[in-house]
């Protein structure tokens, strides 16, 4: 047991030390090369492949990144805890829901496509606007009332706050609210969630980013277009946004540097469109 | 808590000093050392003590401050007795979210607690050595997994065969929930019982056998209730738990403001709603406030369910 | 101990009386356990066969060295098995001490009055927070306060105040548990309270210690809520990072990203396999900290 207490006073002494090191550091923690990102988790996995691809051109810049939601980003930023905030759509502007964050600028950096998705034992492959806004406010319960069989609705709404759902509630409801309740009425909180619930229970009907679609679901048409890669740069299918970084002013130092890398067309034609987002040039 | 350092300080260097005195007397600087390294030692332990305190209360304050800002935009009785949770037209009623908790922990309770016991004599009463020893890391194991794997299985596999057993088109709820959370504590409640009954010295259960007592007479008229504080501390911790799960719950009970109306209703609990919405709320909101003031509640009924098992115990204690 | 008397004079009586419809609750009672006993061993296997099924035969040196892939498949985990065991390890380091003295206190030090009663209640209170408000202090002090960013040294110790209730309560009730007489014995023969708790009450305590390390290694190491808000998503990107300051992902927040949001077209396998690894590496850890409970027990026993 003697051994048990030298190696108590040991970690007492290493913990001290830890604790002294860190106040040492946090003197220095404004130095530049540390981009830290926050926000919107549907941009993080072409963040990631960036910040992978950036590190190895300038080793010394440091990239954390992470998460939380997408109106996290902006409030981190804006709060100084963080250097960049990924959010699904432009922060500096009213959304529903939102108000505008002045003082930030919103750097494009993406394009993503939503669509509506369902179950594949739905017999419905396609819905107009107002079908869509009946059955996402619970107006419509059943599959019947718009052209499928005889089985009630099952909605699948993601949470308050996401990015897909101010973009979905925008441009493919036109601004209509969703529900909040009822039996058949549920909300998930991530992309993946919403992937495996859509999968997972029949006659059940979601929306979601492009790239996150499988084999084990149908994505549905609205007004009769397919949500394609070529139907948006045709500019028939509408239902698409543009992810952005919100900065605190306009941004400097490595934090430009890293998002000039993600706008250069070498990243958007490259790592972007392999990630099944739509580059930023492919649209204007 | 300081109030207290005057009175272990005095009251116990007196009894060591006697017994030390008296045996060792020449050799003056060995009972300095054990004296000092006796008083740092409860320095040591007092300081942690102090620390987890700390910790507890700058959590409460975190919340707090924060929680009670929500009372100036709302009322009391609104957020406490309505059930109206729709934030985005300005409705702040809690009330779904507290009788969620409260009904999602008393059946995980439930169905965990008896299993759990069940499983804790079996592993310390019944089973041989060998089974003993392979199944203990393996159920500790099983608190290892995270609980979004937990979760994802609830989502996979327990949803769907719920909705074919009920004929529910959503089989989200309460009893999904409760089920991925008994998962959950039983290692945990199971595992420190198990150590509480094996830890009641092995005369007690020979004198019960010598008294002519059979196996289950032993387990339930001596065994249990001399590991009665044990279990009783298992119970709340897996308790605890249960409360404070987040991540498993949030995957299975449909995350819906609204009461339901059976256990295969989509519901929300007071973590899933802060869990689903915290991160997507402006800092300075009445919504954000709302939410730190939910987590404030959770604090409160895990606390008032520790005091009502504790006083269950005492009251049970009386007779044994 | 709460029970000092084994069997009340009257219990002596009852085991008398009714002798067969004692034996009858007897035989029904070790049925019920055994029953019971073995769904639940079958339930645990079949979980774990179905979570170690699809991914441990495809588990390769690549995948748990590699570094982690956004696009193309066949991506590892290499950073964040690491991060893992890093911030595990310091995680460790802060709480047990911590717990383990302020458990102490609380089983010998500390005096039997209504204020101590409270700060127990609270402690077990604490350990039913969730871990989201754990996290949203560590933002608070790490983020904010020291302003380090998202860091392995903020996750490691938002994790230790997470299981640090858990931890005194676990130590308090083991040294409780342990027999008057010992603690008696050792008193009698004149050595001193420290020496006592050293060479008595904790080795005779260890179990139950061991027990609360391992059920809070466990779930430190499969935590992700607390990780995903102080230590971010991302790792540095490359192997052996023992800088206490680089962002710290950890496996458990690897799984919630591939599972939630992850596009590359093997997330599902990378999910699967990840699972396998948590799996092993929390049997491992159930096994490291076990070891030193056998010896023990084989020294105390030659």
């Amino acid at each position: 047991m003697k051994k048990w207490m030298k190696s108590l006073t040991a970690v007492m002494v290493a913990v001290s030390l830890i604790g002294g090191a860190s106040s040492a550091v946090e003197a220095k923690s404004n130095l530049k090369g540390n981009i830290v990102i926050n926000g919107s988790s549907a941009l993080l996995p072409f963040t990631l492949q960036a910040a992978s691809e950036f590190k190895k051109e300038n080793p010394k810049v440091k990239i954390s990144a992470s998460a939380a939601g997408s109106i996290t980003g902006p409030q981190s930023v804006r709060k100084g805890i963080a250097d960049i905030g990924a959010v699904d759509w432009d922060a500096s502007k009213n959304v529903p829901g939102f108000n505008k964050f002045d003082g930030l600028v919103a750097n494009p950096v993406a394009v993503t496509v939503f669509t509506a998705v369902a179950n594949p034992n739905v017999g419905v492959n396609s819905l107009t606007t107002k079908q869509l806004q009946d059955i996402f406010s619970g107006k419509v319960t059943n599959w019947k009332e718009v052209g499928g069989s005889d089985a009630k609705i099952v909605v699948v709404n993601r949470k308050f706050g996401s990015g897909t759902r101010v973009n979905f509630q925008q441009k493919a409801l036109d601004g209509k609210e969703f529900m909040n309740k009822g039996d058949n009425y549920k909300e998930v909180g991530s992309s993946g969630d919403m992937k495996t619930t859509i999968e997972t229970t029949p006659n059940a009907i979601g929306y979601i980013d492009l790239p996150y679609v499988t084999s084990k679901m149908k994505a549905l048409s609205i007004n009769g277009v397919a949500p394609t890669e070529k139907n948006v740069l045709n500019g028939s299918y509408k239902v698409w946004g543009i992810g952005y970084y919100m900065t605190k002013g306009q941004p400097t130092g490595a934090t430009k540097a890293f998002i000039e890398y993600i706008q250069s067309s070498k990243f958007q034609n490259g790592s972007l469109k392999k990630l099944k987002f739509i580059p930023l040039s492919a649209v204007k | 808590m300081i109030d207290m350092n005057p009175s272990t300080n005095s009251k116990a260097p007196a009894e060591l000093g006697q017994s030390f005195g008296k045996t060792s007397g020449s050799k003056f600087d060995r009972k300095a050392r054990l004296r000092w390294s006796n008083q740092l030692f409860r320095m040591i332990c007092i300081g942690s003590a102090l620390f987890v305190c700390l910790v507890l209360l700058c959590i409460l304050v975190l919340m707090l401050r924060t929680g009670v800002l929500t009372f100036s935009n709302v009322s009391l009785t609104e957020f406490f007795f309505s059930t109206n949770w729709d934030p985005e037209n300005e409705h702040y009623g809690a009330l779904t979210f507290i009788l969620g908790t409260l009904a999602l922990t008393s059946l995980t309770m439930l169905i965990s607690i008896p299993i759990s016991v069940i499983i804790a004599v079996f592993l310390a009463e019944m089973t041989p050595k060998w089974l003993r020893n392979l199944l203990r890391p393996v159920l500790d194991l099983l608190v290892g997994i995270p609980s979004v794997v937990y979760g994802f299985l609830g989502l996979t596999l327990l949803i769907p065969w719920l909705r074919n057993l009920s004929g529910h088109d959503l089989a989200d709820g309460l009893l999904a929930a409760s089920i991925v959370l008994t998962i959950m504590v039983l290692p945990t409640i199971s595992r420190i019982s198990d150590d509480a009954i094996s830890a009641v010295p092995n005369k007690y259960r020979d004198a019960a056998y010598a008294l002519g007592a059979n196996r289950f007479q032993t387990v339930f008229r001596v065994v249990l209730p001399a590991a009665r504080s044990g279990i009783m501390y298992a119970v709340i911790l897996g308790m605890a738990r249960a409360i404070g799960e987040t991540m498993a719950v949030v995957m299975v009970i449909g995350n819906t403001a609204q009461l339901p109306n059976s256990l295969f209703t989509p519901t929300a609990v007071l973590t899933s709603n802060i869990v689903m919405q915290i991160s997507s709320v402006e800092f300075d909101s009445t919504w954000n406030y709302g939410l730190y003031m939910m987590g404030f509640i959770l604090l409160a009924i895990s606390l008032l369910m520790i005091v009502a098992v504790r006083i269950l115990q005492k009251k049970g204690g009386r007779y044994s | 101990m709460s029970v000092k008397k084994p069997a009340h004079p009257t219990l002596a009586y009852s085991f008398g009386k009714r002798r067969g419809a004692s034996v009858l609750l007897d035989r029904l009672f070790t049925g019920l356990v055994w029953g019971t006993g073995i769904i639940v061993i079958l339930f645990i296997v079949g979980l774990l066969f179905l979570l170690l099924e699809k991914g441990l035969p495809q588990l390769s040196w690549n995948f748990l060295y590699g570094l982690p892939s956004e696009i193309e498949e066949g991506g590892g985990i290499g950073p964040a098995l690491f991060n893992s065991f890093y911030v595990l390890i310091i995680s460790l380091i802060v709480s047990i001490p911590i717990g383990i003295a302020a458990g102490i206190y609380l089983a010998e030090f500390a005096p039997n009055n209504k204020l101590i009663e409270v700060v127990r209640i609270c402690v077990e209170g604490l350990s039913s927070v969730p871990s989201i408000i754990f996290g949203l202090f560590g933002i608070a002090l790490f983020v904010e306060f020291f302003e380090i960013g998202l860091t392995i040294l903020g996750a490691a110790i938002s994790l230790a105040f997470l299981n640090l209730p858990v931890l005194t309560r676990v130590t308090e009730e083991s040294i409780r548990a342990v027999p008057v007489e010992l603690r008696n014995a050792s008193f009698a023969l004149g050595s001193t309270h420290l020496q006592t708790i050293r060479r008595v009450l904790l080795p005779v305590a260890m179990n139950g210690i061991m027990t609360g390390i391992c059920l809070t290694a466990g779930r430190a190491f499969g935590e992700s809520a607390v990780i995903i808000l102080t230590a971010g998503v991302s790792t540095s990107g490359e192997m052996w990072d023992f800088n206490l300051l680089s962002p710290g992902g950890t496996l458990a927040v690897h799984l919630w990203y591939v599972q939630s949001e992850a596009i590359v077209p093997d997330a599902q396998e990378i999910a699967q396999k990840t699972t396998a690894v948590l799996i092993i590496v929390a049997l491992l850890i159930n096994i490291v900290f076990r070891v030193p409970l056998w010896l023990n027990e084989r020294k105390n026993k030659a």
